[in-house]
């Protein structure tokens, strides 16, 4: 787990020292991606804790997402709506749905340990 | 496996984290870009010059006056206090002051006159224009309507009336008075304020200015009133 926060960290002081900055009129994509990723990786956590995670699954999601919200917004800039909003949306709500599993698996988690320790 | 799977966010994680910095980098723009064109930066240079040559002016009258103090230390040092305190004071504008200047006479249109029309006092607002029009030049003293302007005077509506340090100046007409160091500086405002469109100004208020020729000798009076510098401070010494 530290090596994961390890990676963030490593991350974001990389992105902070380099400096780098795309143009303005792409900030909107890479919000979404951002988005797209955070909620690969909450899915991700999840079905780790449910003992389903496939590292394909995985790996492909976050690809396919970003590039798929991405798409999106592209296509929405060039349409004149706002579809970047459909993709915020449902990555927003998966997200919360992802960690409200990921809560009451850690919950049920908690309170079993704390009972067997009761009954030991 | 588990070893794998948190290889696998570290990856993700590590993306995750490029791509806010990044994100956050580019929502934190420089706060502002410089957009000023070659002129506006002429300007911007021409400016900072006269600064610096009144700084320079500056340390020269002070490197005088410190060579006078070092020269009467022996002698008298009350007398050359004394007269730091007097030029001091000269440049306050607490002392009546004589030399080449011009008088303006602020007086009521022809047309108003003609026609009858009340003749209102100045506007506070014109006044200041008109002040800080002659204030462009430097080395300026004036006074209106006998009021002695000095650096902490104020021009302002006190109950319906134009005051200057507080005190109701005059309906017009009413005389300016300016002392300008040199004669030619006096002849150069005198071509100043003769072209200036701020005479145009005036006449909408129905009043007309008589820009009288540069003198030799003109006095403006002392300012008589009590300095309050009560939210001055002195200034740390380095």
């Amino acid at each position: 787990m530290w090596l994961s926060i390890l990676g963030l960290i490593l991350g974001v002081s990389l992105g902070l020292l380099t400096d780098i900055r795309i143009p303005p009129e792409y900030a909107n994509y890479l919000s979404i991606a951002v988005l797209a990723a955070l909620d690969t990786l909450f899915g991700g956590i999840r079905a780790h804790l449910q003992q389903v995670y496939d590292d394909k699954v995985f790996v492909s999601g976050f690809f396919f997402n970003i590039m798929l919200a991405a798409g999106l917004a592209f296509l929405g800039v060039h349409l004149g709506v706002d579809l970047y909003l459909a993709a915020i949306f449902a990555f927003g709500v998966r997200l919360f749905q992802n960690i409200a599993v990921i809560r009451r698996i850690l919950l049920n988690k908690w309170t079993e340990k704390k009972e067997i320790r009761e009954s030991v | 496996m588990k070893k794998k799977v948190f290889s696998r966010f570290t990856m993700i994680l590590f993306v995750i984290g490029l791509m806010t910095a990044i994100q956050f980098n580019t929502i934190n723009e420089p706060d502002s870009r410089d957009t000023r064109d070659v002129w506006e930066i002429r300007q911007e240079l021409s400016r900072e010059k006269q600064l610096h040559s009144e700084l320079l002016s500056e340390i020269g009258t002070i490197d005088e006056t410190l060579e006078k103090y070092k020269e009467s230390e022996s002698d008298s040092p009350e007398q050359a206090l004394q007269e730091t305190v007097e030029t001091l004071r000269k440049e306050a504008g607490l002392t009546e002051l004589t030399g080449p200047g011009l008088r303006i006479v602020i007086e009521p249109s022809p047309e108003a006159v003609a026609t009858g029309q009340n003749i209102e006092q100045i506007s506070p607002a014109l006044l200041i224009r008109f002040v800080n029009e002659i204030n462009r030049f430097n080395a300026i003293d004036l006074a209106i309507d006998g009021k002695r302007l000095i650096n902490t005077s104020p021009i302002r509506d006190i109950n319906g009336r134009t005051t200057v340090n507080g005190e109701p100046i005059g309906t017009p007409p009413l005389e300016m008075t300016i002392v300008a160091g040199t004669f030619e500086n006096a002849e150069k405002l005198y071509n100043h304020l003769n072209a200036s469109p701020i005479l145009d100004n005036f006449y909408i208020d129905n009043l007309s200015v008589d820009v009288k020729r540069p003198q030799k000798k003109i006095t403006i009076e002392a300012y008589n009133e009590e300095l309050e510098l009560d939210h001055l401070k002195a200034a740390e010494g380095e």
